[in-house]
């Protein structure tokens, strides 16, 4: 799915690549898996954990991140949680650098009067302790806007929010809004028309178990045209996610 | 030699050790256990170069024994370089 968004993906970890080939031909891994068995690269990059004494097994591991590199090595973005239990999902990167959800990934769409929203996830399946991505498009018919934020008292900021043990953190986000001026009150507030996209982010709990589960969110905003302002609105929706079995250890083989 | 070791990295170790025990041994980890060793584990997290900056060169060999570098590895939009902790265990 990365490979759509014109980018590759490779991993480093200090395991040998003779362990690594054995991992690759079990879980039919065809991206590049490299060996940095005295965690040279891992230190030249400065992220070797430096918690793990000399004589455990753990001692040369890195502090998970990944990099968004460019063809000629600037490092264009970040991603990482700083726990090592958790761990950005490749489909959340893909999303917010290229708008591409995976293509099973499921959506919501909801209506209500003028608006429309699209809810989605950046992918089908995850892994317990994972950031997945999601995105809602809104669309507006022409004269109805919706609210962004800071706003004054009285009036719903457009959001969305997940629920449930599932999810330990989660972030949305929606463009800057543009000001307008409401004809009743006179005051001037952000708003968005037309069409416009959030992104957001889920962190999965880890541990979970494997197997189906069922996310559960709102989507809360207030529709106004020039001439009328509905009471504020909450919709809720739910999408699916399939939570896969974690991989075992190879254990050297 | 345990001389050699910092004594915070020595208590990291005793945590580290006695949760690694209970899980070989398929024994429950007692959640405050749980807790001293993701923290000691997350200790100092370290995230390396910033946006911007520059990635050290590097010459890793993958799964097949090739020599990959950025110029090998990079689409044309670029190359998630992903660290992790291991494939072994």
């Amino acid at each position: 799915m990365i490979e759509r968004s014109g980018l590759r993906i490779a991993a480093v970890s200090y395991d040998s690549q003779e362990t690594l080939r054995h991992f690759a031909e079990k879980y039919h891994i065809r991206i590049p898996l490299l060996s940095d068995r005295d965690s040279a690269v891992i230190r030249s990059f400065g992220i070797l954990n430096t918690n793990i004494a000399p004589g455990l097994r753990a001692h040369g591991v890195p502090h998970p991140v990944e990099y968004l590199i460019a063809p000629d090595g600037l490092v264009l973005r970040k991603y990482f949680v700083p726990n090592y239990q958790h761990r950005v999902a490749a489909s959340s990167v893909a999303l917010r650098e290229s708008g591409v959800a995976s293509e099973e990934a499921p959506a919501v769409t909801l209506r209500s009067g003028a608006l429309t929203v699209v809810i989605g996830l950046s992918a089908a399946r995850a892994f317990a302790g994972q950031e997945i991505g999601f995105f809602a498009k809104f669309a507006l018919e022409p004269g109805w806007h919706v609210y962004g934020a800071p706003l004054p008292e009285g009036y719903a900021t457009t959001s969305v929010t997940f629920d449930g043990p599932a999810i330990v953190h989660q972030s949305f986000e929606l463009p800057t809004a543009a000001p307008i001026r409401t004809d009743f009150l006179g005051e001037t507030v952000p708003a968005y028309s037309g069409s416009f996209q959030g992104l957001g982010s889920l962190l999965l709990r880890f541990p979970l178990d494997d197997g189906r589960i069922v996310l559960s969110g709102r989507v809360r905003f207030q529709q106004c045209s020039g001439t009328v302002c509905e009471a504020p609105e909450t919709i809720p929706f739910e999408l699916p996610l399939t939570l896969e079995p974690f991989m075992d250890a190879m254990r050297s083989k | 030699m345990a001389n050699d070791i910092p004594e915070d990295l020595q208590e990291k170790a005793a945590i580290m050790r006695e949760f690694g025990r209970l899980r070989a041994a398929g024994q429950p980890v007692p959640d405050e256990l749980q807790a001293r060793h993701v923290n000691a584990t997350n200790d100092r997290y370290a995230t390396g170069p910033e946006p911007g900056e520059r990635i050290p060169y590097f010459s890793l060999p993958d799964q097949e024994g090739v020599p990959r570098s950025i110029a090998n590895l990079a689409g044309p939009n670029g190359l998630l370089l992903v660290f992790y902790r291991s494939a072994d265990w």
